[in-house]
């Protein structure tokens, strides 16, 4: 094996949160992407966090009442790559709306979807959706690898869970050793 | 190994960010297949890129070893926002056509005119026109794209992701060319040995997870959004 991560290590390592800034919308004259995203420019306000403006497109077609599916599919997915579950939650939640009414869209929103959930530590959830995107396309190497993430972090946390078990029933045992130890001595 | 002087980049290699781009269908993510796993998936086998992949590689490059983290991007215009989030930080850049594909050749202007908008000029740019393979159907002349290539400062080379040509001299051209420009990663190189590290998000603080922006050289700024 010549590299050591899976396609699908965008799930761990691209997803940071602060690697998109702001563009101001005064400069685009693109008028098929209203939400042209600039980055790494110093003259875009700094630190200003991807969720909010990605939001503040949405919100702003929200207001006008014709929310692009564009526009909602990127906002979803800022909402996935932040670090804060709620934004996952609610990421996953619109990107479940979009798979719903965009059956065009919708390997990237099961990708997503089996991303978010992945994120979030619903490896059940992540498995199903990532099948569902497998199933459609078996070769696709970017489930493939997300699918190997996902179990590989089920077996983590069968561990850990199962290290929790032993320990606490070693920690039981020394307990009622002592108990045990401190009632025969009376 | 012969750098014994400077105990820190003895022990951490050069960490170089690569990023292919290009339109949909020409071949970045079989390019990258082809040149990390020597595999190639058929046609009817190989999916379009979702969002932005990544893979990590290791080439020993003029005795030095080099980290490579390759992030191949969806060439859908769909994905266009997502992607150009990635930008930052690479030190090379693979644009990538079809020679068998005319439109795909002349998109490139406008992947350039990305390009202006966010990496500086001083990244290291290759053109390489895949799908050699196709010579039955080639629409672009290898003496047009070398032109192109001259033309725009960039390198060139024909490949084929199929046959497996150009692909290993693609990618070593364009690491040997930022090896030979140390600016491009020597300052970085401390602060951007953990970027490689695998680490699980790197939390919610103000770092960004794999990309340091703060040693990215910004003189692209005159460039501005061109409008």
């Amino acid at each position: 094996m010549p590299t050591e991560l899976p396609y699908a290590a965008d799930a761990e390592e691209a997803l940071s949160y602060d690697e998109l800034e702001v563009s101001t919308p005064s400069c685009g004259s693109h008028a098929a992407s209203p939400n042209i995203l600039r980055v790494g420019h110093s003259n875009a306000p700094p630190r200003v966090r991807p969720v909010q403006v990605l939001r503040l497109q949405y919100q702003k077609e929200l207001s006008q009442s014709h929310v692009t599916v564009q526009t909602k599919f990127n906002y979803a997915w800022g909402l996935v790559k932040s670090p804060l579950r709620e934004h996952q939650v609610e990421g996953v939640r619109l990107l479940q709306e979009i798979y719903r009414a965009e059956p065009t869209r919708r390997r990237e929103c099961l990708y997503y979807l089996a991303l978010g959930h992945y994120k979030m530590g619903n490896y059940e959830e992540a498995r199903r959706f990532n099948a569902l995107l497998l199933d459609k396309e078996p070769t696709n190497l970017q489930a493939q690898s997300l699918a190997g993430l996902i179990d590989k972090r089920v077996t983590r946390d069968g561990y850990i869970g199962m290290a929790i078990v032993g320990g606490v029933a070693a920690l039981g045992t020394l307990v009622l050793a002592s108990v045990i130890r401190r009632a025969s001595r009376k | 190994m012969s750098n014994a002087q400077d105990k820190d980049k003895a022990a951490a290699p050069v960490n170089v960010k690569l990023l292919l781009i290009g339109n949909s269908s020409v071949g970045k993510s079989s390019l990258l297949l082809r040149f990390s796993d020597e595999q190639w998936l058929p046609e009817d086998e190989s999916s379009a890129t979702i969002g932005v992949d990544f893979r990590v590689h290791k080439m020993d490059v003029k005795g030095k070893k080099v980290k490579l983290s390759i992030w191949d991007t969806a060439g859908q215009e769909r994905f266009r926002t997502i992607t150009s989030s990635y930008y930052r930080g690479a030190q090379g850049i693979i644009l990538v056509y079809d020679v068998a594909n005319r439109e795909s050749f002349d998109a490139l202007p406008k992947w350039f005119a990305e390009l202006e908008t966010y990496v500086s000029s001083a990244v290291v740019k290759i053109i390489v026109g895949n799908k050699v393979d196709k010579e039955y159907s080639r629409q672009v002349p290898v003496s047009e794209g070398q032109a192109f290539a001259t033309r725009m400062n960039a390198l060139f080379v024909e490949a084929s992701a199929k046959t497996a040509v150009g692909v290993q001299e693609a990618f070593r051209d364009v690491v040997e060319r930022i090896i030979d420009t140390p600016e491009l990663w020597q300052s970085a190189g401390a602060r951007k040995s953990r970027s490689g590290g695998a680490g699980a998000g790197a939390g919610g603080q103000d770092m960004p997870g794999s990309i340091d922006l703060r040693q990215e050289p910004e003189e692209a700024e005159g460039g501005g959004c061109g409008c």
